[in-house]
């Protein structure tokens, strides 16, 4: 029997457009604990898409327990394998107990009919369960469990299916801190039990925790396989950014601008979600939101348009009190452009006019009552010129324009009125090279002209770059701030992972 | 004690102070006569209802219901009244034919990919339309009133002992169907397909078949409660059962089955059945105006739904204190 459980040797894959692989070799040995980093955008979860079978390869071999996967491998084909994925979202079936999760599909029926014997269903989750030493009770429906629970159920029944492989995509993102040293502990009993974890994250200290060896991918290349003791953060962060100051424009110039304050925000709470969270936006500023996934960079900005309600703190906006409400907000002059363009930013069977048209109606609207249809279509007309929105046709559905147009289209909504503060969560998602760089012009256009502005990202090099001022969140505290001088990606993501010891400890003042 | 469990309680201590105001009010409440009839007529929304929840739990809707019981009344009026075939020779084939009426609903659903509700509406219209094209006529073209006078089908409208046979059928059919749902293979298969697809999909079940399965079973069960409609009316029209969509939902939503799929059973469904009809049947003996009754079930629906949402969050709110204390125990 081979020691290596997973061989992936000079994978390519491409969706059509750019090689977002590019002849990876790839391997996971038995019992280990494997994690594979890098930026985003880098090819893990292509990587990973690709080994569980969930999109095909362009080239390359895989041999999984000394077995060729084929070039027509299938989700199926991964399960039976024993390949697992434990999802983020959470695939449980609600209702259910955690014996009847554990085992869907293979539960254990009286001889000789399809009645299932509940008694010994129960008795062998419990076993399983006891066997790990977890402390969980088979008969209890899942929907009152935490999602820390839910997690060890889910690792559960894929270990019932005879995983060998298990692989988890940052599975911290969503725990408590006692919740993901539970599942380090679950994670060291799979390896004892010769189980092998292929680990997803982006925070440093549990790679290096937990990892036996880390494979650190960038931009669709294998840079660097580490073993054990070759592992730190501060190497790992040099490998994932690698090309930092040669290729890339990565050291950014802070700037204090001192406009009047536009939004100031004190001491919001929300649940263990957000702690504290004080800072201030003037005018004519760009201020980034940095941080990891589930950090808390997105919650501040839904608490502050007044999406989600807090349990404390104050806002004001240009010096009055505002108590957050999405009206309060629209009126006030807010602009927000949402994390998922597709389900909260635009409405893709309706025409650019329509979506312009939306937050803008008490402007297109007659004392009656009637909408105006020139006003509307002259909105529209306005904000596709002023953004260069292609094609240039207003009763487009801006379903079928590109993700960059798309993305356009939900700027300039709030173009249209005397916009005060623009606020963007990862605006560039998804869109390419050139409407990436269209859009930070508008940000910076409107930054000029006196627009606040606050923009959340993960992807590092954007957020340096158009940035005036960096606020950094690690578990819904403000943890730095990057107010003047020179900020490189590095700084950004030793701060957010809670390195303190820098690799660029000489650069501080 | 679980949510569920408690919901019940709730329900059945209303149950039982509404049965002691109707009682106070008109002492032919209680009578055997009355409570008789009252089951016979919850049985026969109640054998619908059942078909009904294994729908609504996996997340699916069946509006084809009541034009199912309309095709499969004329079905037994054109046995009746064209051939003289026993009960015994035509019933299963009536029911065969809501099996039938299913397997379309379920095949549009899966293989189409078309909305539930789409579908069962579209073909509510056509089963309505059919049953009046196949409605027994006379010379003149109009719609027959046929009197049943086959007596071993008039035998299922009939009385074991003082209970409806229909009745007998509607409680064995429950207890059978809640042992399929909690203990078989393909019951799991339904609660797994409403509660989360993808999952149940990933875990190797093939949900198709399922909701292939559930909407024949809901067709199936409407049929039978036809059958048991004709034989107790002695007669069969073609508007049987068009519109009786209403009670049924108001049966099952009381019952505790929500329309996001995956929870509800079918204790709760005859529980709901028996607290609608009784409702309905103490609205005529108080002597209110029968016009009422639907503004009293709407109205039942209404604070039913309102008071599972406030119910679940606040039971959810509980769960979390819990674990939260548990948490800070285990850390002290």
């Amino acid at each position: 029997m081979s020691d290596i459980l997973l061989d992936c040797r000079g994978i390519d894959k491409s969706y059509g457009g750019p090689m977002v692989l590019t002849d990876v070799d790839f391997q996971v040995r038995r019992g280990e604990v494997h994690a594979l980093v890098g930026e985003n955008g880098a090819g893990k979860s292509t990587l990973v898409k690709i080994i569980t079978g969930v999109t095909g390869r362009n080239a390359g071999t895989m041999v999984f327990d000394g077995k060729t996967i084929p070039e027509a491998h299938s989700k199926k084909a991964a399960q039976e394998l024993g390949i697992a994925v434990i999802y983020q979202e959470l695939s449980l079936i609600h209702g259910m107990t955690v014996a009847q999760n554990i085992l869907l599909t293979r539960e254990p029926l009286y001889r000789g009919t399809r009645i299932i014997d509940v008694r010994r269903m129960n008795r062998m989750a419990q076993e399983m369960i006891d066997r790990y030493g977890f402390k969980l009770r088979a008969a209890d429906v899942i929907d009152h469990l935490s999602i820390g629970q839910r997690q060890t159920v889910e690792i559960l029944k894929a270990l019932s299916g005879n995983a060998s492989l298990m692989i988890m995509d940052e599975p911290t993102s969503s725990l408590t801190s006692e919740e993901s040293a539970q599942l380090f502990e679950i994670i060291r009993t799979l390896k004892q039990r010769g189980i092998s974890v292929l680990y997803i994250s982006h925070r440093m200290e549990e790679v290096y925790q937990l990892s036996d060896r880390v494979t650190v991918l960038r931009d669709g290349r294998r840079v660097a396989v580490l073993d054990r003791e070759q592992i730190s953060p501060a190497e790992i962060i040099r490998l994932m950014i690698g090309r930092t100051l040669t290729e890339r424009e990565s050291v950014n110039r802070m700037v204090r601008r001192d406009g009047e304050p536009v939004l100031e925000v004190e001491g919001l709470c929300s649940g263990d979600r957000l702690r504290d969270i004080s800072f201030t936006v003037r005018r004519g500023e760009v201020l980034g939101l940095g941080g990891l996934v589930g950090s808390g960079r997105t919650e501040v900005v839904r608490a502050v348009y007044g999406i989600d309600r807090f349990d404390r703190g104050r806002v004001k906006f240009l010096g009055q009190p505002f108590v957050p409400s999405v009206a309060g907000a629209i009126a006030r002059g807010f602009g927000f452009v949402p994390e998922e363009r597709r389900l909260q930013g635009i409405m893709g069977d309706i025409s650019i006019t329509g979506n312009v048209a939306v937050p803008n109606l008490d402007a297109i609207t007659s004392r009656a009552g009637f909408v105006s249809g020139s006003k509307e279509l002259e909105h529209s007309r306005r904000a596709v010129a002023m953004l260069n929105i292609k094609p240039a046709d207003p009763e487009r559905a801006v379903g079928t324009l590109s993700g960059g147009n798309q993305q356009k289209v939900v700027v300039g909504k709030w173009l249209i009125r005397d916009l005060k503060l623009l606020i963007v969560d990862e605006p560039t998602v998804g869109i390419d090279v050139g409407a990436k760089e269209e859009i930070y012009t508008i940000i910076r256009a409107l930054s000029d002209q006196g627009v606040a502005v606050i923009v959340v990202s993960s992807d590092l090099p954007e957020l340096t770059r158009i940035s005036d001022r960096i606020l950094v969140l690690r578990q819904g505290r403000i943890v730095k701030e990057f107010a003047e001088g020179e900020v490189t990606e590095e700084d950004v993501l030793l701060a957010s992972s809670g390195i303190t010891t820098g690799i660029r400890a000489e650069v501080a003042p | 004690m679980s949510i569920r469990v408690v919901r019940r309680l709730i329900l059945v201590g209303l149950m039982v102070l509404i049965a002691a105001a109707l009682a106070a009010a008109s002492p032919a409440f209680l009578g055997l006569d009355n409570l008789m009839t009252l089951l016979q007529d919850a049985s026969q929304t109640g054998i619908i209802a059942i078909g009904f929840t294994l729908v609504l739990i996996t997340a699916g809707i069946d509006m084809s219901v009541g034009a199912v019981v309309a095709v499969t009344a004329m079905v037994c009026a054109n046995f009746l009244e064209h051939t003289g075939l026993p009960a015994a020779a035509f019933v299963p084939l009536a029911l065969v034919g809501g099996c039938l009426a299913g397997a379309f609903n379920g095949w549009c659903i899966t293989r189409f990919r078309l909305p539930e509700f789409i579908v069962t509406l579209a073909s509510r219209g056509l089963l309505a339309g059919l049953a009046l094209i196949i409605a027994v006529k006379d010379a003149d073209g109009f719609v027959k009133n046929v009197f049943i006078t086959n007596e071993g089908f008039l035998k299922l409208g009939g009385t074991v002992g003082p209970v409806y046979l229909s009745v007998i059928v509607f409680f064995l059919l429950a207890a059978g169907t809640q042992f399929f749902l909690r203990r078989t293979k393909a019951g799991t298969n339904v609660y797994a397909t409403g509660a989360n697809p993808a999952a149940a999909r990933l875990s190797g079940i093939n949900t198709a078949r399922t909701l292939i399965g559930v909407y024949m079973f809901s067709g199936f069960c409407a049929a039978l409660s036809a059958v048991f409609l004709c034989a107790r009316m002695m007669t069969a029209m073609p508007d049987f059962g068009i519109g009786s969509e209403m009670d049924v939902i108001a049966a099952v939503v009381i019952g505790g089955t929500t329309f996001t799929g995956g929870e509800g059973d079918i204790w709760g469904t005859v529980i709901g059945t028996l607290f609608l009809a009784m409702v309905k049947n103490g609205i005529l003996k108080l002597g209110l105006s029968p016009y009422t009754q639907p503004i009293v079930i709407g109205g039942i629906i209404v604070v039913v739904v309102v008071v599972d949402v406030w119910y679940k969050s606040f039971a959810g709110a509980v769960a979390a204190r819990a674990r939260r204390r548990q948490a800070q125990r285990g850390q002290a």
